[in-house]
């Protein structure tokens, strides 16, 4: 019986809403996965308030990148619908383009001229 | 020979819980420093220009002054909304609740750079596939 749950969370897949990749929900570091590693977005299942599965069930779109003290990445998302935020770990086959392209869109887009930094 | 204590002539002042409600002002979690919440280029101001750090007041809605942690929020991220604004992305240290919020124009931009570097300056994975190309 044990084994044949492990079995069944290890082949455990999700259809991606936006770009519609078939995606194991087991990442390969062994981490339970909640993004597409494709296009990195996700579905507003979980609850902040209960815990306990929402009922938006909207798309999340994939933000910003946060850095832990640790080092380790973690992506921003927000619902669509709802406005809901939520951060989760990258895992190791996400979109390293993607990943890369939310890192420096803020330095795209500064609100105030970086060359004043130059003289620092 | 021991003085004598003088008897306490009045009852000490209680604080006024109320107090700083509808201020004009109020005092950083992070770094103490007294801010006025007239801000240059935004009407809602919830964060310190100086650290950028906030308070866990508000619930979903700016100003609704429901949410009952007040726990110190440190800037976590800093997002890019479709018309160029920045969010800087607030991290409840007590509760783990997100939030964004707009910068200001007096914000510290040293500050705010530093957190929008800082995916860059970790040399680990991502970096690897602007090399590959």
């Amino acid at each position: 019986m044990s084994t044949d749950d492990k079995t069944r969370t290890i082949t455990d897949t999700f259809p991606c809403v936006r770009c519609g990749l078939t995606v194991t929900a087991v990442a390969p570091d062994g981490g339970r996965r909640n993004h597409c590693p494709s296009c990195l977005h996700s579905l507003h299942v979980l609850d902040r308030v209960e815990g306990g599965p929402s009922e938006c069930r909207s798309r999340m779109i994939p933000i910003s990148i946060a850095v832990l003290r640790s080092g380790g990445w973690m992506v921003i998302h927000r619902c669509a619908r709802c406005g809901e935020l939520t951060s989760n770990p990258i895992a190791g086959d996400d979109n390293q383009l993607i990943l890369m392209r939310m890192a420096v869109r803020p330095l795209a887009q500064p609100p105030f001229p970086l060359e004043a930094f130059g003289d620092l | 020979m021991p003085r004598r204590k003088p008897v306490a002539s009045r009852p000490q002042r209680r604080k006024d819980p109320h107090r700083g409600e509808g201020r004009e002002a109020f005092r950083c979690a992070g770094c103490r420093l007294d801010v006025p919440v007239v801000a240059p280029g935004t009407a809602h101001r919830n964060h310190c220009p100086h650290c950028l750090t906030s308070l866990h007041v508000d619930d979903r809605v700016p100003g609704d002054r429901r949410a009952g942690c007040r726990g110190r929020m440190a800037a976590f991220s800093v997002t890019v909304r479709g018309d160029g604004e920045w969010l800087i992305i607030h991290l409840c240290e007590a509760c783990g609740v997100l939030s964004a919020n707009r910068i200001a124009g007096d914000d510290n931009a040293l500050a705010l750079l530093r957190i929008a570097i800082r995916p860059l300056s970790d040399s680990r994975l991502p970096v690897s596939a602007l090399l590959a190309l």
